[in-house]
């Protein structure tokens, strides 16, 4: 194919051609199209699974177009900042910088490209902040802090692009919405500066557009996905009847998945969590000992410097497999990774796209993802994500709706930054997307707060965060200022304890309420080795190898992610195909014996039916309810029913929950008819209740840590932090019940509520589901064994219970449950 | 006043207070420890925005178990401020405030860490102040706990805090005393203070308090 130019570029089209051709590569059609629309001065994203050249598509057009500007000037120049790359992992910014420095070297162009995040030393930040690079690779984090300084705005005057990567991992994040506001700075410094994304496909592309060119601006959408090519395929347990219906018992295809393994020179093993990570690896060693040196293990709670031995370990393909969670979900090829292995369900077809692409990373090489299931219905998840990717379903991510505390934290990153004002300072917070509906009230309310610290503050004139003199808002205290630039940032840490030997090497972090049940002497299992606790002290835990045995396996808090729409959707329609008799799939042929059984003790739903089983167990009434919903939704509305129940009289329940359904468990010998149900599903009133829900339980308390952090209650502390800080750090949980008792109506706690009942609870899939139940017919079933789609609800250990008792009553209630366990 | 657990101590009656403090009615005298008064202060003159009431309500709730108790003796286990920051005017007067209602109450600070970094209190609180530790009644009264320590101790500094876990994921964190027959360590009285959770060993007891009631942990 030509290029089809108008005006004069030869000289850059042949050195691009040139370019691409040393390396046997053909640009694109959506690369040049990229290309053309930069050139344009046009802003837009870029939508492409991993490993399809996205990276080049949108960093050869600023060069392009610096080279055409030097030939039109006399004298050529060295270039100063003009390229920003904001990628989410700081991890990936080694990397990027240099697969973005190792092209302007193949075209031997003076640019530099740099990079700067927490990690840069203070003498280099410093120097840079004098001499910006040409490129300069960072985090949202860093990106607010250079905002800060007033001398960044003349830095970065000949700035023409920023460009986003891995955007849809942004997206429906704080970090995402950090970006955002960055960005709108950036705009009105810069008017014509073009934003350009990086992401993998979405289901709601327009919008993830949207958020980056800012609320009112036109962006062109690139798809660049065409060329890849995707397999789906499972692990069929071979001997079906005696598989699991529930728990990870997936231990029983370890032979199987190391046969694969062995095929292949690298694999990749995903797992959903980490702890399973901690499981399959030490299962693989348990049946190829000889692996020890062949196999690693990666995920976010490993030290980086393991982690990053890992990483060299898989681009040099030297290493047989590793086994992981979704900290190898990003960034750049690992070029010699041959096959991908998922564990356990997807739970969301945009995921197992991402992951899947993990291998086959030379454009135009299918990837082949093999799915191994760790209980039942996930058979029929695989066959549903297959479907549900070829027909295009991919889930949506949606950007947040104005949080204030991040709100607050950038004004006041404003206020260092030389001041700002307030009318032109609404306007530009208002273009950046999620802040487009910001109402007045939450503004002053916002302004309020970082200037008086909140209504109940008031006349309380020593408080001084950010003070407004002549119409201009500014941090006066240095030391407000230093505070400030510390904690920019929206990613909350938790209280973890971190493992070392003795020599003092790191492994990484395990959560404190796990180490806390270790006793000193006993084993457990992290970073793939099976360790001794020695002991702990002062938020250290001194471990040593431990020869043989046995050990627990940690649990990292977490969450979950719930079954996405689509997939369950989708899920649905397969079980509705085999209700048909018209499933044609391997993985619905296994599991037909499971579902023939289903259908025997209890019932397959149809589509128009809600299905309600009742089964007496030695715990007392379990109801199981299933609305193939997701988690979070399953939680939220078990949440409710228990209310209400409780509501009626006076009991105790205990709930649990899936992504298929949920199940409520009580002592109680109520029968609940048709109606009743209905009544207890009732779709009206439901926010409400769940507020009051949230304030039984301990849900909106925990969120607010995360709020709190951000909004500048909260300085994150760092080991060898100095005194002054320690003396004023307080946890969430301590702000949350001061501001309940002194402030209740802090937009802050509101926030968090919110948060609780969108991100946690997932109301609006809620609200939907209990909307679709009151037009389908309830279906009561009372089977005298637990049945497939009931038996890992009741194996489920994670268990909430829900009372209206009083502080007291509950105390002694538990008090009495441990004595009888003792 | 909110409720209480007598308990015996090394052959003497105490009162666990829910209010997170003890009586000692044989020798009339009221032990609390680490208020932190000021640290709300300290928060906001630092540019983080807390409500003040704390100082006040902890004020007023000492004021209401004086009256109660009437005791002539006040004991502090340390940590009296928070921070030098946090001694500010307004904090002064509230604590002046509640001095003047008890003229004749005698108060013993035993200086704990912040005490050190912040100074001693106004001298027109009439605070007798102390190092660590300080021989009372027979028995010693510490900010810092020991390990080893000949004499049964009194203690703050820890903050207490204990989660009693029932069935499944059901939990619940409060302040505690945490105690044996060598030591007393006091939950915080200051109300805008955080806890520490803790490993009780085999013979320790744990009382759990959410400033109403209060209630033993078998």
């Amino acid at each position: 194919m030509v290029i089809k130019t108008k005006k004069p570029e030869q000289d850059s089209d042949r050195k691009f051609n040139a370019f691409f051709q040393s390396r046997g590569w053909k640009p694109f059609s959506f690369q040049k199209k990229t290309w053309r629309a930069y050139l344009d001065g046009k802003s837009g994203l870029v939508h492409a699974p991993t490993g399809t050249g996205k990276t080049f598509a949108v960093w050869i057009p600023p060069l392009m177009e610096w080279i055409e500007e030097q030939n039109t000037k006399k004298k050529s120049t060295q270039p100063g900042l003009r390229v920003l790359w904001v990628t989410p992992l700081r991890a990936l910014v080694e990397d990027t910088t240099r697969s973005l420095l190792e092209a302007v070297e193949d075209l031997s162009l003076p640019w530099t490209v740099e990079s700067r995040t927490g990690d840069t030393s203070g003498t280099i930040k410093a120097k840079q902040r004098r001499k910006f690079p040409s490129a300069l690779v960072t985090t949202p984090e860093s990106l607010s802090l250079l905002l800060s300084y007033p001398e960044t705005k003349l830095c970065f005057s000949d700035l023409r692009a920023v460009i986003v990567d891995e955007w849809h991992e942004l997206l429906s994040t704080k970090r995402g919405a950090q970006t955002e506001l960055c960005l709108a700075r950036l705009r009105k410094w810069n008017p014509s500066l073009r934003t350009w994304g990086l992401s993998a496909t979405l289901g709601n592309l327009d919008e993830a557009m949207a958020t980056l060119t800012g609320h009112g601006k036109q962006g062109i959408l690139v798809d660049g996905s065409i060329r890849k090519k995707f397999v789906v395929k499972t692990l069929i347990p071979r001997n079906m009847e005696s598989f699991p219906w529930a728990g990870h018992l997936g231990g029983k295809l370890v032979k199987q998945v190391a046969e694969v393994i062995d095929k292949k020179s690298t694999t990749l093993v995903f797992t959903n969590v980490r702890s399973q990570t901690e499981y399959w690896f030490d299962a693989l060693l348990s049946v190829r000992p000889e692996w020890k040196s062949q196999i690693g293990i990666h995920h976010g709670s490993i030290d980086r410097k393991e982690r990053a031995q890992v990483e060299n370990r898989l681009r040099a393909g030297n290493i047989k497999a590793v086994v992981c969670t979704s900290s190898l979900d990003l960034g750049v090829d690992f070029s010699p990774v041959e096959q991908v292995i998922q564990i356990g369900g997807p739970k969301g077809v945009a995921r197992l796209l991402q992951r899947a692409g993990r291998c086959g990373h030379k454009p135009g090489a299918v990837s082949t993802v093999i799915c191994v299931p760790t209980q039942a219905m996930e058979l029929i998840e695989y066959a549903a994500a297959r479907e549900a990717m070829k027909q295009g379903k991919i889930e949506q991510r949606s950007p947040l709706k104005s949080p204030l505390d991040l709100l607050a934290q950038h004004l006041i990153t404003l206020a260092l930054a030389g001041g700002f004002r307030e009318k032109a300072t609404l306007e530009e917070v208002r273009t950046a997307w999620s802040y487009r509906k910001l109402s007045k009230q939450e503004w002053d309310w916002t302004i309020e707060f970082i200037v008086k610290g909140g209504k109940t503050l008031g006349a309380y004139d020593q408080f001084r965060r950010v003070i407004c003199e002549n119409g201009v808002y500014s941090v006066p205290s240095q030391k407000i200022s230093r505070f400030h630039r510390m904690s920019i940032g929206t990613i909350t840490s938790d209280t973890s304890i971190s493992v070392k030997f003795q020599t003092g090497k790191i492994l990484g972090t395990i959560e404190e309420s796990f180490i806390s049940r270790i006793k000193k002497g006993n084993h457990f299992f992290f970073s793939g080795k099976l360790l001794t606790l020695i002991r702990v002290r002062d938020l250290t835990a001194i471990v040593k190898l431990a020869k043989s045995g046995k050990g627990a396996i940690p649990v990292w808090g977490g969450g979950k992610s719930p079954l996405s729409s689509e997939l369950s959707k989708s899920v649905r329609e397969k079980i509705e195909q085999f209700r048909m008799g018209k499933s044609k799939e391997p993985e619905m042929k296994a599991m037909q014996r499971t579902l023939n059984l289903q259908s025997k003790w209890s019932a397959l739903p149809q589509f128009s039916e809600f299905l309600i089983e009742k089964t007496i167990t030695r715990d007392g009434n379990n109801w199981f309810l299933f609305p193939f919903a997701g988690r979070l939704a399953h939680e939220g509305i078990a949440s409710l029913i228990a209310f209400r129940m409780t509501q009626l009289e006076p009991m105790s329940l205990s709930v649990s929950f899936n992504d298929y359904g949920l199940s409520l468990c009580s002592n109680s010998e109520k029968t609940i008819n048709e109606e009743t149900w209905r009544t207890l599903l009732d779709p009206k009133g439901i926010v409400d209740q769940l507020l009051e829900c949230m304030n039984q339980s301990e849900m909106a308390k925990r969120q607010f840590r995360e709020v709190a952090r951000v909004a500048g209650l909260i300085f994150q502390g760092y080991p060898g932090a100095q005194k002054s800080i320690k003396q004023v750090q307080a946890s969430g949980g301590l702000f949350f019940d001061v501001f309940s008792k002194y402030d209740p109506d802090n937009l802050l706690l509101t926030q968090a509520k919110k948060e609780v009942l969108d991100r946690q609870l997932d109301v609006v899939r809620m609200t939907e589901k209990l909307e679709e139940i009151q037009s389908q017919k309830i279906i009561l079933h009372s089977p005298n064994q637990l049945t497939p789609f009931s038996f890992p609800l009741w194996a489920e250990t994670l268990r909430t219970q829900v009372s209206s008792e009083s502080w007291s009553d509950r105390v002694r209630k538990m008090a009495n449950e441990l004595e009888i366990s003792n | 006043m909110n409720s209480q657990l007598e308990i015996s101590w090394n052959a003497r009656k105490l009162s666990l207070l829910a209010d997170r403090a003890i009586h000692l009615a044989s020798e009339n005298v009221l032990f609390i420890a680490d208020p932190h008064f000021g640290k709300a202060a300290t928060f906001r003159k630092s540019g983080i925005p807390v409500p003040e009431k704390s100082t006040q309500e902890d004020c007023d709730r000492l004021a209401q178990l004086i009256k109660l108790t009437k005791v002539e003796t006040l004991v502090i286990l340390g940590d009296f401020f928070h921070a030098r920051l946090g001694k500010t005017n307004e904090v002064h007067q509230i604590l002046f405030e509640w001095r003047e209602l008890f003229k004749e109450l005698k108060i013993l600070l035993i200086r704990g860490n912040h005490d050190i970094k912040s100074g001693d209190p106004w001298t027109d609180l009439n605070i007798q102040c102390h190092p660590d530790p300080f021989n009372l009644y027979g028995f010693e009264c510490r900010h810092i706990p020991v390990t080893n320590s000949n004499k049964p101790f009194l203690a703050g500094h820890v903050h207490p805090g204990f989660t009693l876990r029932g069935k499944g994921k059901s939990s619940i964190r409060s302040a505690c005393f945490h105690l044996n027959e060598s030591k007393i360590i006091l939950p915080a009285f200051g109300s805008f203070t955080g806890l520490k959770n803790i490993q009780p060993e085999n013979k320790d007891k744990i009382f759990l308090t959410n400033g109403e009631d209060i209630f033993k942990v078998p």
